[in-house]
Formats: structure tokens, C-alpha cells, sequence
């Protein structure tokens, strides 16, 4: 069960990232910011290594138990009169969420979490989701109206993003 | 063993722990500068033995960690130096007994210690005492670092010594179990004479004996130690032991492998160590000398393996997890020298899930941070930056009693790299915003509410500024709002300015011009106002354009890119003098935004900015703003930029900084100060705008008029300006040349104006205009044929006939609509006046204030045809106008010498004036010069101009309407028939009769049977010589009843013969014949005078009309002597 695809462009800001509990969706953010130290390493790494071997899927970003640490959320509510400013850290989280990578030949990179609970998602599955959204992508390029490197507006790939959200949970 | 230590590394394996700790009142500057000095003996070299001693020194240490000292030995203190200050000898004991209270401390595990004593002077300090050294003060100290290498020295000797011990007590009786704490109790009453037990023993002591040799320099025997004991306790699993065993392999192996050490910077190594042989792959270059020692030592990669495998037995034990963190720190720092991030990126990730138990606030910041930057250390700077802020959020953390904002807020600070944000909004300014806006923006909220919570509402204002600026296009509407209101808020208490802020730790946060509130669009320079603008005298402008290039046009553009900015723009400003600047700005903003104090900054000439305020609608379009100012002095001035305060954040807008503003230009020459000009009039301002606007006018003023009609335009004209009107012309252009006009449409009289200057500010000058319309409003063909079958014949021959009126009501036989001159016309001209003063005048520049006058003509009264009758006189003739009177109103036309004519509305009469011809020739001839360089037409038509100028003028036809007076004029309807017509023939006959000039009308009188001297006088005016010329005299008499009788040879004859002959007269000469005649009887007689051409030679016919003689009339009378008799 995907809850969070993402796609990241080449100079490593987000294009597209949409996620299934909207309310938190910061949380996210910061999620797939952070795996963004491992793909670019993972790439490095396959670029020297094995430059001709088109592996697209770079696997496993981080495994299960990453997401233990995770300083909640800080309410900001100062723009009321009183200025009251929660700040909540709730010790240690354990969300249970799996990020895998993709990158394309343009590297471009894709980013998927998924809910480790889950434990019948396999790889293969998590790949075919990749491939998909590989697919998608490059018909949202192929817009004539899209300029590279503009966030990703287009209706197609939303609802194919969200049906793969859903077909998967 | 609570408190981890973060920031070990392996290399800390081979050092000795020495403590360093004040006594009784040391101040802590005075401590810190000692224990400086003390930590700068790091390394010592054992003098006999070329082993080194590396030292760890530390002002603080847990006596808790103390003892996990046989665990691994570099956790033992060894060594104790004290500091103290002794004033006097008194205080003496008392600092001794303090110093062994402390020895105490660590006492059991203590090799050797040192006391120093500050400002002890006396019998005291004379003493030679090894384990107490005496200074006189802080500052005189000079053995310090001699003194504490002797201390390690002595503690070489102890750690030698114990290692000899223990290495040689193989065959020792009994091996004691080296245990760590937390174990203690569970080996009561375990069997010590059991084998497991013998070899666990045994095991031990093999690591803590390689701890010993690691310590002593010998990294060989070491590394043979640790191997030999992780193959004993491997087998007995005892796991603590065997994790420890690995972990001192690993060290002693990272000790060989990298000689600079893996700590980085951090640690105080010594410098000329980090030059040590460390190839890209880690292993030292110089493997010659050392293949034989590196048999026990692990490579690069089992390194890790047996990293791995050591904190994967440390797992096991749950007391054991400051160990096992520190494994995990240790190996990461190993691996971001083999630049493996990602296998480092597992041991930190283990290290996190490390449970230490209940750990303080401050030891959970200490762990975030030193997760951070081991992050950091591996390349992760995202990961490095979540935990730095994981840290901040724990620093203000709400079971903290005390929050610490300001650690919060410079940890926040650390993270910006991380979320690639910088503070400079410079780094915006490129295009659109790229980068993980919705953490950037987070980051941000939290940098402006922390900085407010640690009391700095001037970073408040600046992050909020920023956050505005640069994430302006990310933020909603409800998000917008809420920025803008919290912004007020702070501003109210601390106003954002322009100036770099520097923070306490050096980070200097620059100024953050607002130029998205409002967005600006384009920068134009306005000129100023048509009636404003300064011209430069022509003479003096040439050489302005000389400059640049020989040809006049080129199809060569030089483009000089970029400087679009910096071009000149051709129109001046003046000092002084109002300028303005138009900026189209857009509000992005869901709500109406208050811009204050938005004002112009330049640079180059001094510059009085007039700010404006403004309100621009939420979203609005674009809207243009006008920023005003008064340069001060001359010379170049450089719009930069503009000046704005939004929501009390004052902000300047640099232009250069803002690359999507779009300006043609933005340097102007100010010029000096010139005087100023108001125009005011006696005629009502005209509403609509001259016809052919293209030029603009200052003002303008417009009047009805009927054709023929002078109005009074008075002009008053004040100088509003601060310097002195010196100069003053005026003039004027008719803008509509389609209508022929007549006559000068504005004349005005300047002497008496000038004559007022130099106008001083304030004062006014007024100046009387003219307005004359004369107007052709004849349809001219048709009227010519209306004279021709009016039956009148033109030609040349006298026709005498009395004077008379013809009335011929003839206004109903025209339809009105198709009557020429029923339409109204419009008269268009401009005035100009030029004025200059002051010092703009010494620079050659003067002014124009331009003064639109509109007329529209009404018709009034006009020919609809004109012709010539001959008079009675030959000098003399009849003009018949037919007079149309277009008006609705009854009026009356007068001229010279004539009675007046009533004309009723739409009345047509015909008008007949007697003029005496008129001789051309006394009109000025038009200079030489001019006529070279004129078009012979043109040259024509002026001169029919002034012709019909000077009819028009002596006819001195003047119409009235009530109230209105006017006069007509004929020029339009003179052609060139009836001009001939009105001509004096240049050849001039004068009959004298009887000493009387005679002409036709005249009655000449004369006595029957005198002689009657008859003179006639040819004067020539024409070009050439005339003649000779025959002239006859025939008497006859006309019985008025269309019978002449010529047979009079009874009644008159001549004295003399009745011919005359003229020889050739040249011009401008004359020639009299004389004569005489003698009347036989009374009557009335006329003479005609015939004459004869004889010129017939020269071929060249004169025209009859030259040869208008007067026929001459005489009444004989009886002689009253002879009737008397």
C-alpha cells in the first residue's frame, strides 16, 4: 500500500508528491527529502559501478524500522492574538513505512513509501508500480504544454498516482 | 555508564585518560588557559624506547565511567593534574587535603598525579617536590608543558610496568576475572575452578592486555593479543568480552591503517601525524617496511565486518548500549573516511534505535546533533539537516523548564544548508522558486517563531520578511493573511529596515527588499509636461551629435546589450522642477495592500524623493503608480531603484536586482533651473483639442467668430517659477493652412511685455493678442459665370453711366443648402512663447509654452460676385460686389466713401463702390534676394496678395450686426479680370484744357472765340519705351439721345493742326503735346482723343486698355464782353 509517490527532478526538487492521509502530509515531505541522501548516494554508487546496466530501480531506500525517529509535528498557532506557540514532540514514532527509489536515464527520481505493515507487497509488485509510473511520466513529458521541470499539474497522472494509492491498499 | 561519549573515535583506543580538574577557587578563564596549555602535550615521545604516548585529556569525567576502565583501558584515568590557586602558606594544608580528596576519587585506578600551585610564594614553594609544582602567578608559568611531560613519563613507566606484569603472568597461579560493573553480581557463586571459567579469565585479561600494549605503542603485540583473545572468549561465548576484543582489532587496525586519524578536525591531533600515508584506498602506501606487521591486521573491509560483528554482541547486553553507540560512532567515523556512506548510513541508523534508557533533554540534544553531524560527515546533509532540527525542537521541547530558544534558533540556522535555503533572497531573484517549498517554508515559520521567542523580533521581522519575499507564489491565500498580520505585528513592535543583520555567532543576515509587494512591472522615466520641457538653443546642439558617428544614418546598430538600464534618455529634467516616474505595479496579495512611503532612489544628483502612499485592490491588475521628486542640482541622475515600507518593513528596491522589471532607460540629464511659466487667458479654455494634435499643447482656447471679426485676446502670463524671466518671444503658426486666409490672423505688439523684464518670480506680464478672422467663404467658380450673364461687359471702352445700385433680390432663386458660404470654418494656429531665464539660460536652454487658438468662423457676409463698370473718370472705376448676407441677423455694410446697405438675412444685393484705380506700382517690390531663391508661382501669388490686400484695405468694406462689426474682404473674390480692371494703365495721359486737368466727369469752361490751350501729357510707368504714338482730336457733341454729331468743322476749330504726334518716351519719362482750340459758338462740347499706333515696327501690340484716354468735356460760353456787345 503506497501512501506516498513522489516525483523528483534532477536537481532534486519535488515535481510531484501527493500522499494518502492528507493531514499530515508535511511529514511526507520531510520523508522523502531525507531519502534523497541515499538515492543520489545509490546513483553515484551505479554510476561507477555498472554505468551500462540499465537498472532503473534502485530498491530498498530505507528499511522498515526508519521511521522510529520522528519528531511530530510543531502546531504553529502564533498568528492568533495570544501568540500561543504548541510545540509537540512525541518521543520516538514508529511509523512503519518502507521507502523504495526509481531513477530514470534523465534522473529523474521516483519515490514510493509504503506502508510496511503490509507485508504482502513483494518486489516485483513495487516494481511493476515503478514502471507505471515511469509510463505516466513520460506521457505527462510528452506534452507539448509542459515545460521540464514545472511541477506536475496533469490530471492523467494524478489519477494514476491515486489509483495506485487505492489498487494497492 | 549512562552518558555516551559522541565523540570518540578509534584511534582514542590507544591514549591514556589523564583529568585535569581545578581545586578550591580557580577562576575559570585562568583554568581554561592552563588546561590549554597542559592539552598542548598530546603526544609524547618515550625517549628510549621510539614509542609514543597519546594523551586524552579531560576537565570532566564520570567516576561512573571510571569503571568501565578494565573493560577497556583508555576509560581508566591514569593521570590527575589539579589546579589550584594558594594565596598564602596558611592555605597550604588545606589545598593539599582538598588535592587528595580528589586523588581519592579516582584513587583506585590512578597511576600517577600532579598538583600546580598559582601565586604560592615562599619557604613552601622552595621545596623540590615531584607531585607538586609552584607558580608565583598564572602568568609566569613557563615549565607547565615541561612539567606534565615528565607526569607522562611517569606514567609510561606505571602503564609499562602493569603491561610487562600482566603480559608475562602466563603461568601464573590465577588469572583474576577483569569484570565490568553491571556483571559484578552475577559471577557470586559461579565455579572459578571450572575450565569455562579458567579460559573466560584468561580471555579477558589477553584484551585488556592488548588494551595495555595499544596504550604503550605496541600496536603489534597489541593486535597478537586481540586476536588471540577473541579466539578465547569466542569459544566460551562470552560475548561483552568478545565484542570488546573485536572493537580494540578494529582500533588497533584503524590506528595502522590511518595515521591521521578518523575523529577529522574535531580532535586535537597533531598536525604533522595528518600528513600520514593514507592513499585513496586507506592502506598505507609504505607497505615495504610494514608486510610484516600487517599480517594480524585487518583490511579496510573486515574492519567494518568486525565492526559489525562487535556491536552485534554489544546488542546483546542492554547496560552495554553507551558501548555499543560508541562502537557505531567510532565505525561511522571510519567509514566516512572510506567514503562509504551507505553502509556508515546502517550504523547510524542502528545507533539511533540504540535505547540508552531515560535520557535527559540535554543528552537527547547532545544525540540529535551528534547524529547531525556524523550525517554530515557522510555526505547525508538532508539527513544531517532533519536531525539538527530534530535537536532544535528538543532544545524548546515542553517538559523543558527552560527553553532554550536561542540554541534552538542557531541549531535551526545550521539546518538551512540542508534544505538547500539560503538567506539571501539575492539567490531568489533568478526565477522561480525550486526546492522543497513546503519544508523550506516550515523551516522558515520556525526560525521567525523561535527568534521572536529569544527576544529578537528585528530576525522576526527579517525571516518573516524573507518568507514573504521568496515563497510568496507558495503560500495560500489563508497563509498570506496570516504572514501579513503576524508581520504587522511584529513591525509594530521592531521595523524592518535595510540593514544587514549580524548575528552573534558572525552569521550575517542581509536585507530583504520586498519588491513582490507590490510586484513592479516596468520602470518608465516620464518627461516632463509639454509645457515644461527645456529645448536646447540649435547652435548649440550640434555638437551633441557629432560626436557619435560621420554618417548620418547607418544601418549598423550598435547594440550594447545590458546596458539598457544604464542608457541615457533623451528627454532632460530640470532642477528644481517636479519629474516623475511611472512603475506599473500589480498587488499578488488576496487583500488590499497599503504601500507607504513608495518613493524614488537615485543616485548622481541630489534628489528630494516626495514618497507616496498608496492603496492598490486585492489582486489587482496592473496599475500605474506615479513617484514624484525635485532634483536639486544638475547633472546625470540614475533612477536605482525605488523605496517602499509595507506592513512597517521599509525596503529599497534595487533595479538591478530585479531582472523581470522591464525599463527603457534609467538615467536622465537634470538640467540647470529654469523659470516657469503660467498661462492664463481673457477667452474661455477650449474643450476639444486642436484638430491636428500633433504636438501637444499646454492649453488652448477657443471663440466663435464671424468672418470679418477682430477679437481681443489678452494674455497674462506669470512666473510661477523660482527664477527670473530674462528672455520672452513669441510666435505663432497657423496649424490649418487648408482655409486661404486673409490678413494676419494674430498680431500682437511684444515691446511693451519685454519691456518688463526680467519678470522676477511671482510677478506677471500681460500681453494683447488680435484675433482677426478674414475668411473666403465665396465658392469661387460659378460665381464667374453669374457675372456673365448678368449682361455687364467688362472690357476696356468707356461706357459713361451714372453711379447706380442694381437691387436684384436674388436669394430665392438659390437653394440654400448648396450656398458655399453657409458652412462654418474652423481656424486653427498655435502660439509659442519661448521664454528662458536663470541659470538654464547660461546653458543655452530655454523653454516653449505653446497656446492653442480655435476659432470657428461663422460667416457673415460675402461676394458672391464681383465686377468692374468703367467710371466716368479714367483714374477711376466702378466695383459691383453682390453682397450675401449668410447671417440669421439683419446687418449693415458700410465702406469707404459709400452709403450703407442694409441686408436682410439671406439677402443678396448688389453693391456698387467707385475706386479710383490703383497703381501697383507704388507697392514695395519684393527684395532681390527673395526672389532668386522663390518659386516664381509663389512669388506671383504674393504679389496678387498684396494687391488684393490693398484694395481690400482702401474699400474698407466694414458689415454690422447689432452689435458686431466686422469687415469683409474682397481679396478672395478678385480675379485676375477685375484686378486688370482696377489697374492704373501704365501709360498715364493727362488733358489739360485751359490750364485745368480734365477728366470726364469734369466740365471744362471756356469763352467762345478764346483760344483754349489743350495740353495733353503722356507719362510713361510701364517697363519699356512706348510710341511714337498719333493722337487726333475729334470734337463732336451728343445731343444725349444716341446721336453724336461730329461735323462741327463750323463750331470749333483748331489753332494748329488736330493731330498730335508723340515721339518714343522712355519709361518713367514724359512727353506733352500742346495745342489749342478755339469754340466758334457756346454748347457743350466733348473732345474724343484718337489715336494711332505707329509703333508698328517694334511688332508688339499694346492692350487698348493702356490707352484709357478721358474724353474731354467743354462747355463754351458766351464771352461776356462779347455778349455785352
Amino acid at each position: 500500500m503506497a501512501v506516498c509517490i513522489a516525483v523528483i527532478a534532477k536537481e532534486n526538487y519535488p515535481l510531484y508528491i501527493r500522499s494518502v492521509p492528507v493531514q499530515n502530509e508535511l511529514k511526507f515531505h520531510y520523508t522523502v527529502h531525507t531519502s534523497l541522501d541515499v538515492v543520489e548516494e545509490k546513483i553515484s554508487a551505479v554510476g561507477k559501478a555498472m554505468a551500462d546496466q540499465r537498472e532503473l530501480y534502485l530498491g530498498l531506500l530505507y528499511p522498515t524500522e526508519d521511521y522510529k525517529v520522528y519528531p511530530s509535528h510543531m502546531i504553529i498557532v502564533y498568528y492568533t492574538p495570544v501568540c500561543i506557540f504548541f510545540l509537540l514532540i512525541e518521543n520516538i514514532l514508529l511509523y512503519r513505512h518502507t521507502r523504495y527509489g526509481y531513477v530514470t536515464n534523465s534522473k529523474v527520481k521516483f519515490v514510493i513509501v509504503v506502508d510496511s505493515s503490509n507485508t504482502s507487497l513483494r518486489d516485483n509488485e513495487i516494481r511493476s508500480m515503478f514502471r507505471k509510473l515511469h509510463n505516466s511520466f513520460t506521457d505527462v513529458m510528452c506534452n507539448p504544454f509542459y515545460n521540464p521541470g514545472d511541477t506536475i499539474q496533469s490530471k492523467a497522472f494524478d489519477s494514476m498516482v491515486s489509483a495506485m494509492m487505492v489498487q494497492a491498499s | 555508564m549512562s552518558i555516551p561519549d559522541y565523540m570518540q573515535c578509534a584511534e582514542d583506543h590507544q591514549t591514556v585518560l589523564v583529568v585535569v580538574q581545578p581545586v578550591g577557587i580557580v577562576p575559570e578563564d585562568e583554568f581554561f588557559r592552563i588546561y590549554k596549555r597542559i592539552t598542548s602535550v598530546a603526544q609524547v615521545s618515550i625517549r628510549d624506547s621510539q614509542r609514543n604516548l597519546y594523551i586524552r585529556y579531560r576537565h570532566h569525567y564520570l567516576p561512573e565511567n571510571n569503571e568501565w576502565g578494565d573493560f577497556q583501558t583508555h576509560r581508566k584515568v591514569v593521570g590527575l593534574i589539579s589546579v589550584t590557586t594558594c594565596r598564602s602558606a596558611k592555605e597550604w594544608p588545606q589545598t593539599s587535603d582538598r588535592f587528595h580528596c580528589q586523588k581519592d576519587v579516582f584513587g583506585a585506578t590512578l597511576y600517577d598525579s600532579r598538583l600546580l600551585v598559582f601565586g604560592l610564594q615562599g619557604e613552601i614553594a622552595e621545596q623540590q617536590r615531584t607531585d607538586v609544582a609552584f607558580y608565583p602567578s598564572y602568568d609566569v608559568c613557563p615549565d607547565v608543558e615541561k612539567r606534565v611531560e615528565d607526569f607522562v613519563e611517569s606514567i609510561f613507566i606505571v602503564l609499562e610496568t602493569k603491561r610487562l606484569d600482566r603480559a608475562t603472568d602466563k603461568s601464573g597461579d590465577k588469572i583474576p576475572l577483569l569484570c565490568v560493573p553491571f556483571e559484578k553480581k552475577d559471577f557470586v557463586g559461579l565455579d572459578t575452578d571450572s575450565r569455562h571459567y579458567k579460559k573466560r579469565c584468561q580471555g579477558r585479561m589477553r584484551k585488556h592486555v592488548g588494551d595495555l600494549c595499544l596504550q604503550a605503542g605496541m600496536l603489534q603485540d597489541a593486535l597478537v593479543h586481540y586476536h588471540m583473545a577473541v579466539e578465547l572468549l569466542r569459544s566460551v561465548n562470552d560475548f561483552l568480552w568478545l565484542g570488546a576484543a573485536l572493537e580494540g582489532l578494529c582500533s588497533a587496525s584503524v590506528i595502522f591503517h590511518y595515521p591521521g586519524g578518523t575523529a577529522g578536525k574535531a580532535s586535537g591531533r597533531e598536525p604533522s601525524l595528518a600528513h600520514g600515508a593514507l592513499t585513496a584506498n586507506g592502506i598505507s602506501a609504505d607497505t615495504s617496511s610494514e608486510i610484516g606487521r600487517a599480517k594480524n591486521c585487518l583490511g579496510p573491509e573486515d574492519i567494518i565486518e568486525k565492526y559489525k560483528e562487535a556491536i552485534s554482541y554489544y546488542g546483546k547486553y542492554k547496560n552495554a548500549g553507551v558501548i555499543e553507540l560508541e562502537a557505531c560512532v567510532k565505525a561511522v567515523r571510519v567509514l566516512a573516511i572510506q567514503k562509504r556512506a551507505m553502509e556508515a548510513s546502517e550504523f547510524l541508523q542502528n545507533a539511533v534505535y540504540i535505547n540508552l534508557g531515560q535520557l535527559s533533554e540535554e543528552e537527547k540534544i547532545q544525540r540529535y546533533s551528534i547524529l547531525s553531524e556524523l550525517y554530515h560527515l557522510i555526505g547525508f546533509h538532508r539527513k544531517s539537516a532533519f536531525f539538527k532540527r530534530v535537536a532544535a525542537m528538543q532544545c524548546v521541547a515542553p517538559t523543558i523548564p527552560e527553553p532554550g530558544w536561542r540554541a534552538c534558533y542557531k541549531l535551526l540556522l545550521e539546518t538551512l544548508s540542508g534544505y538547500s535555503l539560503c538567506l539571501d533572497p539575492k539567490d531568489f531573484s533568478k526565477g522561480s522558486h525550486r526546492g522543497w517549498a513546503a519544508v523550506q517554508v516550515r523551516l522558515l515559520h520556525e526560525l521567525v517563531y523561535a527568534s521572536r521567542r529569544m527576544g529578537n523580533p528585528g530576525l522576526s521581522v527579517r525571516h518573516l520578511s524573507f518568507l514573504l519575499q521568496t515563497m510568496l507564489d507558495l503560500l495560500s491565500d489563508k497563509e498570506k493573511k496570516e504572514v501579513t498580520q503576524s508581520l504587522e505585528n511584529y513591525t509594530s513592535k521592531c521595523p524592518g529596515g535595510m540593514e544587514v543583520l549580524t548575528l552573534p555567532d558572525g552569521l550575517k543576515l542581509p536585507p530583504v527588499p520586498l519588491s513582490k509587494l507590490p510586484i513592479v512591472r516596468s520602470v518608465k522615466l516620464l518627461d516632463l509636461p509639454v509645457s515644461l520641457r527645456p529645448h536646447k538653443q540649435k547652435g548649440l546642439l550640434e555638437n551633441n551629435m557629432s560626436s557619435k558617428s560621420p554618417f548620418i544614418y547607418s544601418p549598423i546598430i550598435m547594440h550594447t546589450r545590458g546596458e539598457e538600464r544604464t542608457k541615457k534618455i533623451e528627454f532632460r529634467w530640470v532642477q528644481g522642477d517636479v519629474c516623475e516616474v511611472q512603475l506599473m505595479v500589480y498587488n499578488p496579495m488576496p487583500f488590499e495592500l497599503r504601500v507607504e512611503h513608495m518613493g524614488l532612489l537615485t543616485s548622481g544628483v541630489e534628489f528630494e524623493a516626495l514618497p507616496a502612499a498608496l492603496s492598490l485592490p486585492a489582486e489587482s491588475g496592473l496599475y500605474p503608480v506615479t513617484l514624484v521628486g525635485v532634483p536639486r542640482t544638475a547633472g546625470n541622475i540614475n533612477v536605482n531603484g525605488y523605496h517602499t515600507s509595507v506592513f512597517g518593513v521599509t525596503s529599497d528596491c534595487l533595479l538591478d536586482g530585479l531582472p523581470s522589471v522591464r525599463t527603457s532607460g534609467c538615467v536622465v540629464e537634470v538640467i540647470p533651473s529654469l523659470p516657469r511659466l503660467q498661462l492664463s487667458t481673457s477667452l474661455p479654455r477650449s474643450a476639444h483639442p486642436l484638430r491636428p494634435s500633433k504636438e501637444e499643447l499646454s492649453s488652448s482656447v477657443s471663440v466663435q467668430l464671424f468672418n470679418g471679426e477682430t477679437q481681443q485676446l489678452i494674455i497674462t502670463l506669470e512666473n510661477i517659477g523660482s527664477e527670473d524671466l530674462e528672455t520672452l518671444e513669441v510666435t505663432s503658426k497657423a496649424c490649418n493652412t487648408k482655409e486661404k486666409l486673409f490678413g494676419e490672423f494674430l498680431s500682437w505688439d511684444l515691446e511693451e511685455a519685454v519691456s518688463q523684464l526680467p519678470l522676477k518670480p511671482g510677478q506677471s506680464v500681460t500681453l494683447t493678442v488680435n484675433v482677426k478672422v478674414r475668411l473666403d467663404f465665396s465658392g469661387g467658380e460659378n460665381l464667374l459665370q453669374d457675372l456673365n450673364d448678368d449682361g455687364i461687359s467688362v472690357t476696356g471702352l468707356p461706357i459713361s453711366s451714372p453711379l447706380r445700385q442694381v437691387l436684384k433680390p436674388r436669394a430665392e432663386t438659390k437653394p440654400l443648402g448648396s450656398d458655399p458660404g453657409t458652412k462654418c470654418h474652423t481656424l486653427e494656429a498655435v502660439m509659442t512663447f519661448k521664454y528662458s531665464g536663470g541659470a538654464g539660460k547660461v546653458e543655452g536652454y530655454y523653454r516653449d509654452l505653446s497656446l492653442g487658438v480655435h476659432v470657428d468662423v461663422e460667416p457673415s457676409v460675402f461676394f458672391t460676385k464681383v465686377s468692374t463698370l468703367p467710371a466716368t473718370r479714367t483714374r477711376q472705376c466702378h466695383l459691383l460686389l453682390d453682397v450675401f448676407n449668410s447671417t440669421e441677423h439683419e446687418l449693415m455694410v458700410s465702406a469707404n466713401n459709400n452709403q450703407d446697405l442694409v441686408l436682410h438675412p439671406s439677402e443678396c444685393q448688389r453693391m456698387a463702390i467707385q475706386v479710383a484705380k490703383f497703381d501697383f506700382h507704388t507697392l514695395p517690390q519684393p527684395d532681390q534676394e527673395a526672389v532668386r531663391y522663390t518659386n516664381p508661382k509663389l512669388l506671383e501669388e504674393e504679389r496678387l496678395h498684396t494687391q488684393a490686400s490693398m484694395i481690400s484695405s482702401t474699400l474698407g468694406i466694414t458689415w454690422n450686426i447689432i452689435s458686431f462689426d466686422g469687415e469683409a474682404s474682397v481679396e478672395g473674390v478678385l480675379n485676375q479680370l477685375v484686378l486688370e480692371h482696377l489697374q492704373l494703365a501704365p501709360l498715364q495721359w493727362d488733358v489739360v484744357v485751359n490750364g485745368k486737368p480734365c477728366d470726364c466727369d469734369i466740365i471744362a469752361d471756356c469763352k467762345v472765340g478764346d483760344a483754349v490751350p489743350l495740353e495733353v501729357k503722356l507719362t510713361n510707368r510701364s517697363m519699356n519705351a512706348v510710341g511714337p504714338f498719333a493722337l487726333t482730336v475729334v470734337p463732336f457733341q451728343d445731343y444725349q439721345n444716341g446721336v453724336q454729331n461730329y461735323d462741327l468743322q463750323d463750331a470749333v476749330t483748331f489753332i494748329g493742326s488736330n493731330t498730335f504726334y508723340i515721339d518714343m518716351v522712355k519709361p518713367t519719362e514724359n512727353s506733352v503735346c500742346m495745342g489749342a482750340l478755339l469754340f466758334l459758338y457756346t454748347g457743350d462740347f466733348y473732345l474724343n482723343i484718337k489715336f494711332q499706333d505707329d509703333s508698328a515696327g517694334q511688332g508688339k501690340e499694346l492692350p487698348p486698355s493702356w490707352f484709357g484716354l478721358p474724353s474731354v468735356h467743354i462747355k463754351a460760353l458766351e464771352a461776356p464782353i462779347e455778349a455785352g456787345a
